[in-house]
Formats: structure tokens, C-alpha cells, sequence
């Protein structure tokens, strides 16, 4: 590969100097070579691997990428540098040594040439300096360059491109042809071609003031939030399932309305990305807070069957650490899961570092309402209450007196239980909260085989029974009482064992009972006495009963003594992690047949008092009653109709920072696997980038703050660079997601500072960013190859022409459905089912989805729209590489393959939007000039040539005979039977102008921004 | 100076048109799929690989969902005469499972086993028509993976990382030995069984260029997505259309000067023979009835037996990889049923392939690969609250593939397990040695074939993998 030009601008003289020495004979002195761009990407490719910044498998104790390391004593006692003194430098004579003790080794297969050995030489000789990599420093102030040819620039950056091109004699290309620019322009910012209305304006006079009217109108269209949230869902790796076996569908779509949303209200990227690394720390953020932190939700969700959930939790983060590298950063983190980095200065404790930043965060759901559901439910949940209130004085007859009968039957059954406050509760994983009422709150992760041990003190009665209460509770999973949140149903639980200690002995049970057993899947009883059986594969499960309490009894071989202490161990989970999330344990002393019973703790006490209960064990009863009564069952009935009508939200994914007594440990990971812990580290940013300052926590949010700081060298130019890449084509450093050793250097150093300096000046206001690109001479220029330039500036790295390249995949669908006029306006919402064969999300897919397509306007949304399945992404977007959110995404790929010709071709979606083109054609007028016209403006935004014109003219013409002789194939192109045919003529029309749009929906031209 | 810079130009432009014109030439005769023309090289051009290979194309029959070794290839007296008792602790170690416990009773082979041909290979008698081409097998009883679910040791498996994201060692091979055939794609995936757990993933180029993708070729509807004309396009509208379309492209081309322009031209091409080209594939008419009745194929019906079929058509087309996915071993329930229904859908069509394109003279360059992504364990699965009785888990620490033509050694079992088939004990083959085989079998030092990708060089085998020698013909 060409080396860059030097980033250090070397006073012109100094290219002369080689000239005398050759005159005179004499070697010639050549300059010092850069560090930058000379000296370190040769000791990064040849050194570092061996003598970087990985101390696993750093030899000879030397490192090559510090300067203190470096000029320091190696475990050999030699100086690898010794400034100014090539020759007493050990690496030089290692670089020449023709024997064993050559560098690098034989076996690396590396081989330095001989002027790659004199840059290492004559940098040594020049002083040996070290100059910290160029993106690790915070941009300078920068003065935009002087240049001669000042008519041209536009803009400040404008300088920055001529003065490059002047050096090299080269000129700009001249300004792209009106048409073309605003069509370019439109697809750029919204993604879809200009209203041909818009470009006929613009024709009648592109001067710059015209064109910046078009530029702000575009900027302020609501369709600019949706074709910008594409390359962030693709960083973001977005997607409808949850990926991997199961795929099931998730609903985080939320998430990606609120990215269309911001960006429209242009957010400005420090906020935007506070929000979204720790929109739930913000105090007052709110609900849009919380929806935002969705952008690491996105990862990957494994629920096959049997799986180690905290193994697929930890490989998220590990998704998490590397996305937000790539997409702050523009760092490989992903390096330094395994060991350290082996170019880049971040070593393998500083990886999980940052994981620790990321990593103490409970992973849940919120409900979103409207405020008609707000005011809605409100209203409901008001009416509710007053029902149940009123349930006793909607009593049938004498209430009291069937309150009475219904003691008097109840109260012999009627058993006391004593509630046991623990005085310890312990698990592997959650933590098990004591609660005043004696009951166990539980939260954090947790397994597939948790232990709960409930320790409780002195028992002063003796004990006939035990009773286990499986309580609801609203922050649990479908309201509890289990914690499953995936891979099982909601709020499941499956106590596998239930055991007790008594005074250091083992009780033995003989019966157990229980108000409800079910268990999911399978056939096998699931009712309490499976929890004693001592098989772990089986237990008692309540699923079904979700957000409501259920009770167990177990009855030991034999009355129990007092006893000084005792213990509960209870193991739960099946191949899915199944814990109880909140319950409660009592014992009593009552002799006989002790069963489980739906009664309530407080309502058995007041029967027991009868008929002087508490007073409040009083109402409780009442309330017992109510609920039980046959009496009572219309109302009841009407209660629980009202309840279904209680409006229910769509959920979005978030995450929630963990309470402050029950943090997430991070742990190092040897070698990066999750079953080799190693010991816990603190949040904390790698050594190279300047730390937190004081206002920061070392929290998440801390972080989040950080990497839109002013301390942070890099965002800002991670951030400009990816969008000046969508706009120009390719980045002033074309690695987009890798700004380290190993990335390329900018083409224009200057220029990228200059523009994360203006960007943060601007206030992060990335539409002001966009306004300043494509204001810009550079932006405006012609993108028709220039032949001087083929030779000297293939890849346009000087931006000596316009940005052409394929379209996104969005934009070739959705610029079809535009052109065609069919395509919706409709925003946000859950994923929509355009037409493609059934079988791309069905055969061969184990997590099979029937994609049956969307009617109405939901047929023809924007693509942004299309539900996103990940093991079986929407194949006409992946046919054009769109990414399948399965990693994180900085740069697409620009294939150009037969498959896409084909999906272009033959889809028959697509066929649909030549149909609906060639109506409006023919319904817009009978000339046949005037639709070949209006075909053009509305897809490549400019009329056909004469002799485009005459071509097409032909083969219309040619077209409507055939299809007239053949009236079948005109209805089938159609897509019409033979009953619903008006005329002939019409139908042949149809199907030849259909022929002519779908042709030119298949042009180069059409697929290609220019 | 200015002189000599005018000349520079006049060169450039010479350079730049004939490149121009040479790139339409060599793009209209490009290789299938991606299409690059003007000074920009395709992607997919033949290139050799590192050194002279013994396999020049690969079919894998994926055996996904993971059958039995203990029922088919690797029987354990021992177990037998444990049955019904836990393993003792030592054995089992720290493993973790998906379904049962570790402590779970052991369940011995379900099926008989004999030797075969004068390898004397030892098979289950499930599998007679395997059987049969014993003598052609390399059995690899050794084989250990680290993922003990599905979606992640068939990732595992075919990218050399659990999760989705990295190139398939297909991808690998087209982008270490480009694309011969111009008219199919390199690299084709059936499947013929249940869902895939893995998900397309699985064939995806990863951070590779979307080129080097494995293209799906389905049951249903167009074998290639889209190859058919839609309703109302016959065959001179597709052909009128298309010259039209370049005709008007070669305008824009000579205006513009774009070299994709020239590649999209010859992209419409080729898609054209594809259209072609595919149906014939599928067009079974020129197979003999004998050859129908080997393989056991209905060719209308998709099946394995037709997969293993259109495989063969395949590689004689020029097709580089194919990978046959036959989901459905998953035996967590049932061991026996399953697999003799598996072997029913199978056994004969792999015997008949392997057969077939030994008379063809294609299985000394053709590498087949048979197995799954794990192992089961000796261990029964019996688990009431789920209904399954006499199943086998997922078991990581050991299982069999076999391995046939394409350099392979014939008639070896390689590899051996301990008495209960629990660990390996003899010449352990890692995933990681499995993809290094391969590689090394199409002409690839493993530790050479790297992309370079997030700033370091990525390889299929990361940081690991050994060539089996020993099974190397």
C-alpha cells in the first residue's frame, strides 16, 4: 500500500536538500523521518507484537512502544535506543544481524527492506523522539490553511482540502451539475430522491443561496431522524429477536423511535449519548431517560434451552465494551478480552475495567403509555377500587349475617401460623432481602441452580408444619412470585428441594400440600411433594398463577421440639434459572391435618380471634369474604371485565442501575473466558487516555460523561470522521472504527481536528455538522472520474471529486417506493412485514416466524421499519449488507453481486412499485414525452437525453404491441386476473409502462449516489 | 516540469481508459458473484492457495442437533453393565449441562455394532448402508468442542467462535481460493432437516466482505431467491429489458467513467445465466434411475437424499462448498427413535454419495465431512416434569465425525474415549485442529490465511489448531 503523506508539514526546502549531497557525491542526508506516520507503524507491524504493550507475551522485559522502556536497560542490560546513536542501539544491530539473533525472528516471517531499516536508523540518528500516537492527544486549536484559489472555498474545511490537492498540482473538480448535487443531497440527508418539484426550483437558479434553502429544508424534514438513525441502529447492532437458537421476537422497537425522534430535535451528541449509556442515573430524565438506554439492550439474548444465563450475559458485555469502543472510541477493545492489547496501550485488567463502568446494571423492562392509557388507567384502577370497596354493600341479603356463617364454617379449619422473621438470608447469587413483614424480597442475577439458606433463631413452640407463601410482588417479572425473566415464562419459579435443619438435624417430611401446582412443559406432577423428593429434576412450580399468592405445606415425620436455631435451604431452577423472588415462611403448633390454604395470613388470624379480631385482621377477612363469596360473583365478574380493559403499554428494554448495596462484581477473565474468574477490579479508564476528573463518578454515568468530555481525545473525531465517511464517500481516516496503532492515519489531520473542534464548538450539534459537509465546496464537486487523477489519486484520498458509491439498501427500496409515490409516511412503531417469501423466515430457521406481509400503508414504510429478525434478517436489505444486528456495525459493506440484480429484477415487491409508477404515468398524462419525463425526474431526479428518450420510446412502443397480443402476460404483470380487466388497450399500457419503470428501477444510475 | 506533468496526465488518461475497457472485458467473464472491474480486482477471482491442495471442494454434511456417538459409531459394554447408576464424581468434573444433572444414571448404547470391510470399522446397526463404504472412512472417535448448546458450538464450529459475528470456514475458502464456477455462487447451503439452531450466521462472511457469504438454496419457491422471472416476465421481456438496461448503463459508463458501472453491467449478466443455470441444477432428468435409487431420492421432494444429490451436481458445476444441514438429532427424549429415524433420512444417501463421486473420479479432490456439532452423553436423560425418559444431553467432552476423500486416509478410526465414552483418552481433536485439517487439505497453512479486520489479523483457528497428520492420506 502507498505510504500516506506525512501529517507534519515540512518546510519546502528541506525536499531540496537530498539534491546537493548527490550533486557532490556524497550520501545523501535525508530528513528525519516522522514519527507518526513513519517510525511507529513499522514498529507496530514488526515490534510490537513481542514488545508492545501485552506483558503476557512481551520478551526480553522490553517494550518498544515507550520511550522510558525503550532507551532503558533490557533484561539483557542492552539499550534498545540510545538517542542519536544508531549504533550503540541494540536495535539496529539486531535489524542487521544476518544470524540467529536477527530481528524480528526468522519464525515471525517478517522482514524489514532496507529502506524501511533506514527510517528506523535516521530516526534513531535524528534523536530517537517518541510522539504520543496522533489520536490519543487532544486536537489543538487550527487555523483553516491559507490557499490562493480562495474563490472556491465555500467553507472553513474547503482550505483544508484545496491546500492539499495544490501541494500535489492537482485542482478540484469542477461543481457537480445542479440536478445531480440536489439528488445527491436529498439521498444523503433523507434518504430518499428530492421531490421533483424541489428540483425544478432549484434549476431555475442553483445559486448558493438556493441550495442552502434546500439544505436547512431537508435538515428540518421529519424523514432526515429516520434515514440518520440507520447507521446508529447498525453501530447500536439493533434487531426485533432476541438472536441466536430461539430468536424470539422482542419489543425494543421504542428505542429506535426515540433515536429517530432525537435526531430530528437534533439532540446534541453529548446528550444524546449520556442518555443512552445512563439515561436512568439522570435525575429527572424520566421515561424518555430510561427508554434511551436501550442502545446496550441490544445485545444478544440466548434462550436455548439449557444454557448458563450469567455465561450469555457476560458475552454481552463483552459485546457491550467492544461496541462502545467502536463507536466512541474508534478503539478495538475486543483485543483486550483475551490479554492485553497487543498494538493499542490497553492492557488486560484495564478491559475489564472499563466492563466494570458498563457492568452494574439489572437489565428490565418498562411499560410505556400515552397519556390517554395514563389517564385511562387511572380512571379504570379508581373505579376498581371503589368496587371492591363497595363489594360488601353489594351484598345480596344481610351481609353480616353471611359473614357470621361463613366464620362459623371457616373457623374450626382455621390453623395459626406464626410468621418467622429470619435473622439470615443467603444465596449463590440474588440477594435475599429481609423484609419488616418477615417475608423475602430477592434481587440481582441469577442460575439455573440457586440455594437459598434462610437461617432463623431460637423456636420457643415446636412445630407440626411448616408453610411456604409464594407472594406477588410488582417489581418481580409479571408481578412474581418467581424471578425467571427469560428462557421460561415470566415471574416462573420451580422450587426443585425443600429442606429444614433443625437444631443442626435434618427433618424428615412425610406429606406436603398446596393451594396451586403447574409447571411449564412437560407432563410430570409438579406439585410440593416433588420438592421433597430429593430429586432436583423435579419440584413445585405455580406457573399460571403469575401475580398472585400461592401457599405449601410440609409436614414432618413427627412434631418438632423447641429448638435454639434452625435453617430453610431451598434450591430452585430447571434448564432455565427459576427463583423465587419473594415469599414468606411460617410454622405452627397446631396438631392434626395441616393442609394448605388460600386464606391470607392476617384474614386466618381474625378468624382465629373471632369474634374479636384486630381490626384490621378484621377488614381482611372481609375483604376474604368478598373475594369468595358466591354472592358476590357478578360483581366480582364486573370487577375483573374492568380490569381487562386496563390499557396496557408497549414495553421497551432498559437498564437500571443496581441499588448501591448489592453491586455487580467484575471480574477478570482469564483469557477472556467467562468459567476462569480472577479477581474483581473498580471502574477505570485505560492509563494512555486522561482519567476522569473530579466532577466525574466512577460510575456509568461518570463514563458516559467522560467520552463527550473535552478530556476525551477521541469521540469527536470518531464522530466526524464516521459522518464526513457517509457524506464524502470514505473517512479522512478510512478505518472508521479504528482509531489506534493499527488504524490508518488521516488523510488530512488537520482537517479532522479542525472539524472535532468545530463540532464540540457547536455544541455537538451534528445537524450543524451536516449543514457545514454538505455546504462545502468539497461536498459540491462533480463525483465524474477525472482522468489525471486515476493516476495519482485513485482512491480519491485528496477528495479531488464528489462522493459516488452504491446506494444503502434502505435507500434503493425506499427511493423506489418514493418514486413510485407509494410510499408511507408513517413514523415509528413496531417492526412492519413487507412482502418477501415466507420461506426466508420459516424453512430452516429453528426459531421459525411466519412472516406473513403487512396490508395497507405498513406494506410500503420506510425500511427502517422492516421487523429485524436476526437469524433470518429481511433479504433484500441483507442482499445490499445491511447488517443483521448481530455486531456492532461501523462501516457497510458496498457489494455490487448478481443476487441483487436479481432482488431488483424479479422480487415481486418490486414489481409493485413499477405498477404503482406506471399508474401514475398514465393517470398524469397521456404524452407519452411527458411520462418518460416525469419517470426520470421522480427516479434519478433529471429528464432523458434525446437519445434516451428515443431508446425507451422504442421499446414502450414495442412493448404495449407485444402485451396486446398477449393480454395474459399483461394481467399477470399486472398482477390482475382476467375478470378485472377494464380494456384491453389500458391493460396493455399499463404493463408497458410498468416494463419501463421496472427497467429503470434496474439502471446503474438509479442505485448509485452521484 | 510542466512538460513532463502533461505527459503525466496523457499517461493517466491512457491508463485510466484502458482500464476501462479491459475491465469491461474481464467483468463480463468474472467469476460468479461479486463483480469488480476497472483497476479494482475481484474479490473472487481464482487465486492459489499456499500450497498444492489435496481437496479442491468440500461437502459437509452437518448433522446438526447432534447425534448420538454412543448409538452410532462409538459403543461402550461398560455402560451396559453400569446402567442405571450415577458416574462416579471424578469423571464428571466440574462439567455443566443443559438438561440433566450431572449426577444423572448412565444408559448403555442402544444398538448393536459390528465391523465392516477390511478396515473393520465398527458401526451401529443403523447404519448398513454406511456400512457399506466403511473402507472409504477416516472415523474420528476423539472429537471434544467447548460449547455445550447448539447455537454456539454450530458457531463454534463453522467460525471458530461461539458467537455470531466471525466468517464461516467456507467464507474462509473463498476468500483463500476465490471462485471458479461463473455461473452458480462458490458457496451453497441446503437444509434438509428441522430449523438450524445457529441461524444464518452460520454462513455469514462475518466482518469479511458480503461476497464471500454463503448463498441459501431453498426448498420452496425459488431455489435462489428471486431466480425465477415475476409473473408477467417471460424470457424475451428479462432479455429486452436487460440489453435495454445495458445499453443505457454503457451511456452512463462512458459519461461518467465509474468502473462499478462496468461491474454492475456484467452483475445483470451473470444474474441472467443464473437464471439459467439454476433451474438446471434442479432439473434431475439427466440422472439415471439407478442413480435416483442410490441415493433414494424423490426429486421432487426436498430431502436429504435429494440434498445429497444436488451436491454432487453441485461440485461437478464448480461449486466450491456446500453444507448440507440436516437438523433433527437432538435426541433428549427418545434415543432410539430418533436415531433410527435419522438414519432412515440419511444412512443411504451418505453411502450413496460417497460412491457416486468415487465413480466419478471427484472423491479424491472432494473432502466429505459428517457430523455434529456435539456429542450426547453416556448419562440417560430422564426427566419426569418434562416428560423425556430415555434421551441423552448434550455432551461436549466427546464425540465422532467421519471424514471421506479429499486427502483424508481411508479406512482409520482415529481417536478412542474411555470406557464409558465420557472423556477423550486417545488423540484428541479439537474444533480448532478439525478447521486446521481442513484448511490444510485446501492448501492453507492456518496460520497464514488471515484477515485483517478491527486492527489485528483474524484466522478461522485464532490462536489454536493442529493439522491431524495422521489422517492425511
Amino acid at each position: 500500500m502507498e505510504q500516506m503523506p506525512s501529517c507534519q508539514q515540512r518546510p519546502l526546502a528541506m525536499n531540496f536538500v537530498p539534491l546537493f549531497p548527490l550533486l557532490f557525491g556524497i550520501f545523501p542526508e535525508a530528513p528525519p523521518p516522522d514519527f507518526t506516520s513513519e517510525v511507529r507503524p513499522l514498529l507496530a507491524k514488526f515490534c510490537f507484537k513481542c514488545h508492545g504493550p501485552d506483558d503476557a507475551t512481551r520478551k526480553g522485559g522490553l517494550r518498544l512502544d515507550l520511550y522510558s522502556s525503550a532507551t532503558g536497560p533490557a533484561k539483557s542490560g542492552q539499550r534498545a535506543l540510545v538517542p542519536n546513536h544508531p549504533e550503540q542501539s541494540e536495535i539496529i544491530r539486531r535489524l542487521l544481524d544476518e544470524g540467529s539473533e536477527r530481528m524480528p525472528p526468522e519464525s515471525t516471517k517478517l522482514v524489514l527492506n532496507q529502506k524501511q531499516k533506514d527510517t528506523l536508523h535516521r530516526w534513531i540518528a535524528s534523536g530517537g523522539e517518541y510522539r504520543p500516537h496522533w489520536s490519543f492527544v487532544s486536537p489543538k486549536p487550527i487555523k483553516p490553511p491559507l490557499v490562493k484559489e480562495s474563490s472556491w472555498v465555500k467553507t472553513p474545511l474547503d482550505s483544508f482540502i484545496l491546500a492539499k490537492l495544490a501541494a500535489k498540482a492537482m485542482a478540484p473538480a469542477k461543481p457537480a451539475d445542479p440536478r445531480t448535487l440536489i439528488r445527491r443531497l436529498s439521498y444523503d440527508l433523507i434518504g430518499l430522491p428530492p421531490d421533483p418539484l424541489w428540483v425544478a426550483e432549484f434549476v431555475k437558479n442553483p445559486n448558493d443561496q438556493a441550495y442552502e434553502r434546500f439544505v436547512d429544508k431537508l435538515l428540518a424534514d421529519p424523514r432526515y431522524g429516520e434515514r440518520w438513525a440507520r447507521p446508529w441502529l447498525d453501530l447500536a447492532r439493533y434487531a426485533d429477536t432476541n438472536g441466536y437458537e430461539k430468536d424470539r421476537t422482542r419489543s425494543i422497537w421504542p428505542w429506535r423511535d426515540w433515536v429517530v425522534r432525537s435526531l430530528n430535535a437534533d439532540m446534541p451528541f453529548d446528550k444524546f449519548t449520556i442518555l443512552q449509556l445512563a439515561g436512568d442515573m439522570i435525575p429527572g430524565a424520566g421515561l424518555d431517560g430510561a427508554i434511551a438506554t436501550g442502545f446496550h439492550r441490544n445485545t444478544m439474548l440466548n434462550e436455548e434451552g439449557g444454557i448458563d444465563p450469567l455465561e450469555f450475559r457476560f458475552h454481552a458485555m463483552t459485546d457491550r465494551v467492544a461496541t462502545t469502543g467502536t463507536t466512541w472510541l474508534g478503539l478495538t477493545l475486543g483485543c483486550a478480552q483475551c490479554h492485553s492489547h497487543k498494538y493499542d496501550p490497553v492492557n488486560h485488567s484495564e478491559y475489564y475495567q472499563i466492563m466494570a463502568f458498563l457492568d452494574n446494571t439489572d437489565e428490565t423492562n418498562v411499560e410505556l403509555l400515552s397519556d390517554d392509557q395514563r389517564i385511562q388507567k387511572a380512571r379504570v384502577l379508581s373505579e376498581v377500587g371503589r368496587l371492591e370497596s363497595g363489594l360488601s354493600k353489594a351484598f345480596p341479603g344481610d351481609f353480616s349475617k353471611a359473614l357470621d356463617s361463613f366464620v362459623s364454617k371457616e373457623k374450626p379449619m382455621a390453623k395459626a401460623w406464626d410468621i418467622s422473621v429470619p435473622v439470615r438470608a443467603t444465596s449463590n447469587e440474588p440477594k435475599l432481602r429481609i423484609q419488616k413483614s418477615g417475608a423475602i424480597l430477592a434481587d440481582g442475577d441469577t442460575t439455573k441452580n440457586d440455594l437459598y439458606e434462610i437461617s432463623f433463631g431460637p423456636h420457643t413452640g415446636g412445630v407440626t408444619a411448616f408453610r411456604l407463601e409464594a407472594l406477588p410482588d410488582p417489581d418481580l417479572p409479571a408481578g412474581g412470585p418467581g424471578m425467571t425473566w427469560y428462557e421460561g415464562p415470566l415471574g416462573d419459579f420451580f422450587l426443585s428441594e425443600f429442606a429444614v435443619e433443625w437444631d443442626g438435624a435434618p427433618v424428615k417430611f412425610i406429606r406436603t400440600s398446596q393451594t396451586f401446582a403447574n409447571a411449564w412443559l412437560g407432563s410430570g406432577s409438579s406439585d410440593a411433594s416433588r420438592a421433597i423428593d430429593r430429586d432436583l429434576q423435579t419440584g413445585w412450580a405455580t406457573n399460571g398463577k403469575q401475580g398472585s399468592r400461592s401457599v405449601a405445606v410440609f409436614v414432618p415425620e413427627k412434631p418438632l421440639p423447641p429448638a435454639k436455631s434452625w435453617t430453610v435451604r431451598m434450591n430452585f431452577g430447571r434448564h432455565y434459572s427459576a427463583s423465587l423472588g419473594h415469599f414468606r415462611i411460617s410454622t405452627t403448633r397446631e396438631p392434626g391435618n395441616v393442609e394448605a390454604r388460600q386464606t391470607p395470613h392476617w384474614a386466618e388470624a381474625a378468624l382465629l380471634a373471632w369474634p374479636n379480631p384486630e381490626p384490621s385482621d378484621r377488614q381482611e377477612l372481609i375483604s376474604h369474604f368478598c373475594q369468595v363469596a358466591p354472592e358476590l360473583e357478578k360483581e366480582r365478574k364486573r370487577i375483573i371485565d374492568l380490569k381487562k380493559s386496563i390499557p396496557q403499554g408497549h414495553k421497551t428494554m432498559v437498564m437500571r442501575e443496581r441499588p448501591a448495596d448489592n453491586p455487580r462484581l467484575t471480574r477478570i477473565r482469564h483469557r477472556g473466558e467467562f468459567l476462569s474468574p480472577k479477581n474483581a477490579v473498580a471502574p477505570g479508564l485505560p492509563g494512555f487516555l486522561p482519567g476522569l476528573s473530579n466532577n466525574h463518578n466512577s460510575n456509568r454515568l461518570g463514563f458516559a460523561q467522560w467520552l463527550v468530555s473535552r478530556d476525551n481525545p477521541l469521540t469527536g473525531r470518531v464522530l466526524v470522521n464516521r459522518h464526513w465517511a457517509a457524506f464524502m464517500g470514505q473517512g479522512i481516516v478510512r478505518t472508521v472504527d479504528d482509531f489506534g496503532l493499527q488504524g490508518e492515519l488521516p488523510s488530512h489531520p488537520e482537517l479532522l481536528d479542525w472539524l472535532a473542534n468545530q463540532f464540540v464548538h457547536d455544541g455537538w450539534s451534528v445537524k450543524k455538522l451536516h449543514r457545514l459537509l454538505v455546504t462545502s465546496a468539497v461536498y459540491r464537486q462533480s463525483s465524474t472520474a477525472r482522468p489525471e487523477l486515476a493516476l495519482l489519486d485513485s482512491d480519491n484520498r485528496l477528495f479531488g471529486r464528489g462522493p459516488r458509491h452504491r446506494l444503502d439498501a434502505e435507500m434503493i427500496r425506499d427511493g423506489a417506493l418514493e418514486a413510485a409515490g407509494i410510499l408511507s409516511k408513517k413514523q415509528g412503531g413496531p417492526g412492519v412485514f413487507p412482502p418477501q417469501p415466507t420461506s426466508i423466515t420459516t424453512e430452516g430457521t429453528y426459531g421459525a416466524l411466519a412472516w406473513v406481509p403487512s396490508t395497507g400503508e405498513d406494506r410500503f414504510r420506510r425500511t427502517l421499519y422492516t421487523f429485524a429478525k436476526r437469524t433470518a434478517p429481511f433479504a433484500m436489505a441483507q442482499a445490499f449488507d445491511a447488517p443483521s444486528g448481530e455486531a456492532c456495525t461501523a462501516r457497510r459493506d458496498r457489494s455490487n453481486t448478481p443476487l441483487q440484480a436479481l432482488h431488483l429484477l424479479n422480487d415481486p415487491a418490486q414489481l409493485e412499485a413499477s405498477r404503482a409508477l406506471a399508474d401514475l404515468l398514465i393517470k398524469t398524462s397521456p404524452k407519452r414525452e411527458f411520462r418518460l419525463t416525469m419517470a426520470f425526474e421522480r427516479i434519478l431526479s433529471r429528464p432523458p437525453d434525446p437519445e434516451e428518450a428515443s431508446l425507451l420510446f422504442n421499446f414502450v412502443v414495442a412493448r404495449q404491441k407485444e402485451f396486446q397480443s398477449n393480454p395474459v402476460q399483461a394481467l399477470a404483470l399486472l398482477g390482475k386476473s382476467a375478470k378485472d380487466t377494464p380494456s384491453d388497450d389500458l391493460i396493455s399500457e399499463k404493463a408497458a409502462w410498468t416494463s419501463v419503470a421496472r427497467l429503470l428501477f434496474n439502471l446503474d444510475e438509479t442505485l448509485v449516489k452521484r | 516540469m510542466n512538460g513532463q506533468m502533461g505527459q503525466g496526465i496523457e499517461l493517466a488518461r491512457r491508463t485510466f481508459l484502458g482500464k476501462l475497457g479491459l475491465g469491461l472485458g474481464t467483468a463480463a467473464l468474472a467469476s460468479f458473484g461479486p463483480v469488480q472491474a476497472g483497476g479494482l480486482a475481484d474479490p473472487l477471482a481464482p487465486k492459489k492457495p499456499h500450497f498444492v491442495p489435496k481437496a479442491k471442494r468440500v461437502i459437509h454434511l452437518f448433522m446438526t442437533g447432534a447425534p448420538s456417538q454412543l448409538e452410532l459409531f462409538d459403543p461402550k459394554p461398560a455402560l451396559t453393565a453400569m446402567e442405571g447408576k450415577p458416574l462416579p464424581a471424578s469423571v464428571i468434573k466440574g462439567q455443566r449441562y443443559a438438561f440433566i444433572r450431572p449426577d444423572a444414571a448412565v444408559m448403555g448404547p442402544r444398538f448393536k455394532f459390528k465391523k465392516h470391510g477390511h478396515s473393520g470399522a465398527v458401526l451401529s446397526e443403523i447404519l448398513p448402508h454406511t456400512a457399506t463404504i466403511a473402507d472409504e472412512l477416516c472415523i474420528i472417535r476423539s472429537m471434544k468442542t467447548e460449547q455445550f448448546n447448539h447455537a454456539p458450538a454450530q458457531l463454534f464450529l463453522q467460525t471458530g467462535f461461539s458467537q455470531p459475528g466471525r466468517p464461516s470456514i467456507g467464507s474462509w475458502a473463498l476468500y483463500g481460493l476465490g471462485c471458479e464456477t461463473k455461473n452458480l455462487p462458490a458457496f451453497i447451503v441446503l437444509s434438509t432437516g428441522a430449523g438450524i439452531s445457529g441461524g444464518s450466521a452460520l454462513w455469514s462472511s462475518g466482518f469479511m466482505p458480503s461476497v464471500y457469504s454463503g448463498t441459501r438454496l431453498r426448498n420452496s419457491g425459488d431455489p435462489i431467491l428471486h431466480v425465477g422471472n415475476p409473473p408477467g416476465v417471460d424470457a424475451r421481456l428479462q432479455r429486452e429489458t436487460l440489453d435495454l438496461a445495458g445499453k443505457l448503463n454503457q451511456r452512463r459508463l462512458a459519461l461518467d467513467g465509474d468502473p462499478e458501472t462496468a461491474s454492475r453491467i456484467a452483475a445483470y449478466e451473470m444474474a441472467f445465466r443464473l437464471q439459467t443455470s439454476a433451474p438446471e441444477l434442479l432439473d434431475f432428468s439427466d440422472e439415471s434411475k439407478t442413480t435416483m435409487e442410490e441415493y433414494g431420492c424423490d426429486p421432487k421432494q426436498p430431502s436429504f437424499a435429494r440434498g445429497c444429490l444436488m451436491a454432487r451436481r453441485m461440485i461437478e458445476r464448480g461449486v466450491r462448498m456446500v453444507t448440507i444441514y440436516n437438523e433433527g438429532w437432538d435426541a433428549h427424549s427418545d434415543v432410539v427413535g430418533n436415531h433410527q429415524g435419522n438414519a432412515l433420512k440419511t444412512d443411504r444417501a451418505c453411502a450413496a454419495l460417497i460412491r457416486d463421486l468415487k465413480s466419478r473420479g471427484l472423491l479424491e479432490d472432494t473432502l466429505v465431512i459428517w457430523g455434529g456439532e456435539f456429542g450426547r452423553t453416556p448419562m440417560v436423560e430422564s426427566n419426569p416434569s418434562l416428560g423425556r425418559t430415555q434421551g441423552r444431553d448434550h455432551h461436549p467432552q466427546a464425540f465422532t465425525m467421519w471424514m471421506a476423500g479429499g486427502g483424508i486416509r481411508s479406512g482409520m478410526t482415529y481417536g478412542a474415549t474411555d470406557d464409558l465414552g465420557f472423556h477423550v483418552v486417545e488423540k484428541p481433536v479439537e474444533i480448532y485442529d478439525l478447521q486446521a485439517t481442513i484448511l490444510h487439505l485446501l492448501g492453507f497453512n492456518h496460520e497464514r490465511l488471515t484477515f485483517a479486520h478491527a486492527g489485528r489479523d483474524f484466522r478461522l483457528t485464532d490462536v489454536h489448531g493442529k493439522v491431524i497428520h495422521d489422517i492425511l492420506a
